[in-house]
């Protein structure tokens, strides 16, 4: 599980120690998701993902999967496209709209990737844009949650 | 004595039946007024018209996002959005995400899919404002 982000910011931004929370979630740092195992890749390159919207809603998914079984569904800001989550016993079972086949993982690896993803993103987050540190609805959503 | 009362009776009954009539008719008027409201809260601004076009106008070069089809115009889409919030479900938006998403089938094909096929419905993201954050046909 990886991002790339986009260069391709919108100029409206240009002061991100005040964007709100929507504009965080829909507008600010765009960018690919990375994400496939094996021959499996349910990857997005559309250059326009909100990273920080699916950061959040990913850690979201795996706070719900690791509390109990079930399914979770993740919808694309833009599109109908969705990403799956089913955790059945301690394995979680990943499955797009947009792409053939499906990726498995232990939950517990399932729920690093995610951290990991959502730590690394909000590091380069604020080594790109320091100012989002001074951002309190940025500091609210607590991308990134120390364990 | 019996005629008293029943003249009581003729007075009060109109009023009591009055008050019921008018106090049923205000609470269904609030009741209009509040989902007109709501409905007519629903701006579209700028930026979000730069977001729609750079992402969802037929000419738009950007993958994996729903599009519009040729012949749309910032007025018609105006439109579209003001009816699929007037008509269409809407559901609260997933997974933290702020505000509302309202889902209309315009029952014709109004784009395409992020496959390339033909889509009717319209999906519209409203803030907790009132304000369009975005709009795309799948």
């Amino acid at each position: 599980m990886d991002f790339r982000l986009s260069e391709d910011w919108d100029e409206d931004f240009a002061d991100l120690a005040t964007v709100e929370e929507t504009d965080l979630r829909y507008y600010v740092a765009p960018g690919d998701v990375m994400l496939g195992s094996g021959q499996t890749d349910l990857s997005a390159n559309w250059g326009w993902i909100p990273l920080i919207d699916f950061a959040l809603a990913l850690v979201e998914i795996a706070d719900a999967l690791s509390a109990a079984e079930g399914n979770e569904t993740f919808e694309f800001t833009e599109s109908e496209a969705t990403l799956q989550f089913d955790r059945v016993g301690e394995e979680v079972t990943i499955t797009s709209s947009y792409a053939p086949g499906e990726i498995r993982a232990p939950l517990p690896e399932f729920r690093n990737q995610v951290d990991d993803f959502a730590r690394r993103l909000d590091k380069a987050l604020l080594q790109k844009h320091p100012e989002l540190e001074l951002n309190p609805e940025y500091q609210r959503l607590k991308l990134f949650r120390s364990q | 004595m019996k005629s008293r009362q029943f003249r009581r009776v003729i007075l009060v009954c109109p009023i009591l039946i009055l008050t019921l009539v008018a106090g049923w008719g205000i609470s269904m008027a609030a009741g209009q007024v509040s989902a007109g409201n709501a409905h007519q809260q629903v701006t579209l601004n700028e930026r979000a018209l730069r977001h729609i076009r750079q992402r969802h106008w037929p000419d738009s070069p950007a993958p994996g996002a729903g599009k519009f089809a040729p012949g749309i115009t910032e007025e018609s889409l105006r439109e579209m959005i003001h009816e699929a919030v007037a008509n269409g479900h809407s559901r609260e938006n997933t997974h933290g995400r702020p505000g509302e998403i309202y889902e209309y089938d315009f029952g014709r094909p109004i784009g395409t899919t992020i496959n390339g096929g033909p889509a009717s419905r319209l999906r519209v993201v409203i803030n907790t404002r009132g304000q369009v954050v975005t709009a795309f046909p799948f």
